[in-house]
């Protein structure tokens, strides 16, 4: 059952200099428990979309098209009513624990808040399920009690706060966005393993953002490529990471330095991709990819191409995908 | 929190603050001086204002131990009893200040646009006037007096607050964790209470302190110059007004009123910057 489904988002932004597309026609499905990989470099929309599910895009920006979810279009919401979905039914980690937390407030108070005011708990009861949700993230007590401040504790600890409060209210969807990326490498393992744990306990959709294939690879079952604002390769994450039919989604696992399990030899450089992303204000007509793309030929560059399907729901919007050559 | 954190929160602030000088320092002064205007309402050593002419003018002595003034007048009780004169007057004038001044700035800061530029610019109308001028203005128009004098000074604390509480408010407004509260569903108001003064709270509590020095100081002046209390009400402002002319007579007629205006304000100051230490809970150690 489809829980949240985004069809042709597009989100443009005014600039000085003219208006900049930053999500170009963005469309995906993603259903109850679903774990969803959205992956890109920076500045490709992961990000964005996170904000536009989320409505809280910047003042300058406009979207175009549907946010569907559990049957309304959550474009056309206005704040109250956002703010009834926001948090009560979607919710969100964020990459940077050390600042997404309130310095001046308990870990308690920051989790009880939502549960306040959200589900009507009272006082007493809102902290004594705080202090069950910090357990269930892997903080128990009495090491750690509700009255800690973010400051007193690590980046790994703030981060499972920062989950505990995104669980208070048992969303139906859970936006990750790079959720381990200030995190060191210890850590990293710990909070995927605990919100891939939690979202199944739940039956609750992970939207995991990241820039990191090795993460999508283990948590994920079904993942997005995006580049430039525009979705570029989508399907399930085994038959993504078996084709790599897109050129742009080859380029960014030879760029990785510990994708899959194959080791780097060594004074070998890590691979780069040539160029860089073209500027939202001047994209170009056809495929975004082309200008840095090796398998570019003359067809590339009149019209953007069109999603064409794979194998096994495996998509792609690649006029030359590699593996089209070799009999499928 | 139940109430049983709560205490133990207070005897945890108890605990940090007792080793620190300069807030405890301005406690005592502070408490000094809220003691000495509680105890000048039941009871000073003479009538405030009983007029003894042929004792008039006395230096200190153990009758009299800040001596009298003009009128025979005792001058330790006239400063007893103007303690209380001027903590009405910071307190009332910083509470409008304050009062008016937080809730417009964080509007501004919540809202941006229209609205902002709309406060901004009124405040900029406000602080266009040199103050003291514009205190006067306020009491020429209303006529003298110790009320209308704090309503001027009140007047003229809004766009302190509501400037300081702006500025804070629009850094506070781009960090991280506003915007999970956002995404936590948490409206612009809900927001403002919730994250927004409480990071700004030691910042206003300091600039309160400032206040409340500067409205005791420009409660002084305005009453000098005779737009303030009215005798023969005391006032420590009226009290070296009518000092000046005496100054080659009797100097310590001046030195004592000033004397207190000044400790008032030094204790009032090290109060600020204790308070702030003590709030802040970046600043509170590992336990």
């Amino acid at each position: 059952m489809t829980l949240l489904s985004l069809q042709d988002l597009r989100v443009t932004i005014a600039t000085p200099e003219g208006p900049a597309t930053l999500l170009d026609g963005v469309s995906f499905d993603l259903a109850a428990g679903e774990q969803l990989g959205i992956v890109g470099e920076s500045g490709c929309g992961k990000s964005m979309t996170a904000l536009a599910v989320m409505g809280l895009l910047p003042a300058a920006a406009r979207a175009e098209g549907h946010v569907i979810f559990e049957g309304k279009n959550l474009l056309a919401l206005d704040e109250d009513a956002l703010c009834q979905i926001r948090g009560r039914r979607i919710a969100m980690v964020f990459q940077e624990p050390m600042t997404a937390l309130n310095p001046v407030k308990t870990i308690g108070d920051q989790v009880a808040e939502g549960l306040r005011w959200h589900m009507g708990l009272g006082r007493g009861e809102a902290e004594t399920r705080a202090v069950k949700l910090l357990d269930r993230v892997g903080l128990p007590q009495p090491r750690f009690a509700p009255g800690l401040y973010p400051h007193q504790l690590s980046g790994g600890q703030r981060q499972r706060v920062v989950i505990a409060i995104a669980l208070a209210c048992d969303p139906a969807v859970l936006i990750a966005d790079e959720p381990t990326t200030a995190l060191d490498v210890t850590s990293q393992a710990e909070i995927l393993d605990l919100l891939a744990d939690v979202t199944a306990e739940a039956r609750m959709a992970l939207m995991l953002i990241t820039h990191d294939l090795a993460v999508v690879w283990q948590n994920t079952a079904s993942m997005l490529v995006m580049y430039a604002g525009c979705v570029v390769e989508r399907g399930t994450t085994a038959a993504v990471f078996e084709r790599m039919a897109h050129p742009y989604t080859r380029g960014l696992l030879a760029a990785s330095p510990h994708a899959l399990d194959r080791a780097l030899p060594a004074g070998r450089r890590l691979a780069t991709i040539p160029g860089r992303v073209p500027d939202p204000q001047h994209r170009p007509q056809g495929c975004v990819f082309a200008g840095r793309c090796s398998r570019a030929a003359p067809d590339c560059l009149p019209g953007p191409p069109a999603e064409r399907a794979l194998e096994d729901g495996h998509r792609v919007a690649c006029l030359h995908p590699h593996g089209a050559e070799l009999p499928a | 929190m139940s109430s049983e954190t709560q205490t133990s929160a207070l005897r945890e602030y108890w605990q940090r603050g007792r080793g620190q000088a300069n807030l405890m320092i301005g406690l005592a002064v502070t408490l000094t001086l809220v003691a000495v205007a509680l105890v000048s309402l039941v009871w000073t050593p003479y009538t405030v204002s009983a007029i003894d002419i042929p004792g008039k003018l006395q230096p200190p002595s153990a009758d009299h131990w800040l001596g009298t003034d003009q009128f025979g007048r005792d001058v330790l009780s006239r400063i007893m009893a103007g303690a209380v004169n001027s903590i009405a007057v910071s307190l009332v004038a910083v509470g409008i200040g304050a009062g008016i001044g937080v809730p417009l700035g964080a509007l501004a800061a919540a809202r941006r646009g229209l609205v902002e530029e709309v406060v901004m610019r009124f405040n900029d109308f406000t602080f266009a006037f040199p103050a003291l001028l514009s205190a006067v203005m306020i009491t020429a128009l209303f006529g003298p007096g110790a009320i209308n004098a704090i309503i001027a000074i009140g007047i003229f604390n809004i766009p302190v607050f509501a400037r300081l509480t702006r500025a804070a408010a629009l850094s506070l407004w781009k960090r991280d964790f506003v915007l999970a509260a956002r995404v936590a569903g948490r409206g612009r108001t809900r927001i403002t209470i919730d994250h927004i003064l409480p990071n700004i709270a030691s910042l206003l509590i300091v600039q309160m302190t400032i206040q409340f020095a500067l409205a005791i100081l420009a409660e002084a002046g305005l009453s000098y110059l005779g737009l303030g209390t009215q005798p023969p009400n005391p006032s420590w402002g009226k009290m070296l007004n009518e000092a000046q002319t005496l100054m080659f007579i009797a100097p310590q007629l001046a030195v004592f009123p000033g004397l207190a205006i000044m400790v008032t304000v030094l204790g009032l100051n090290l109060l600020g910057d204790g308070l702030r230490d003590l709030l802040d809970p970046r600043l509170r150690r590992l336990r």
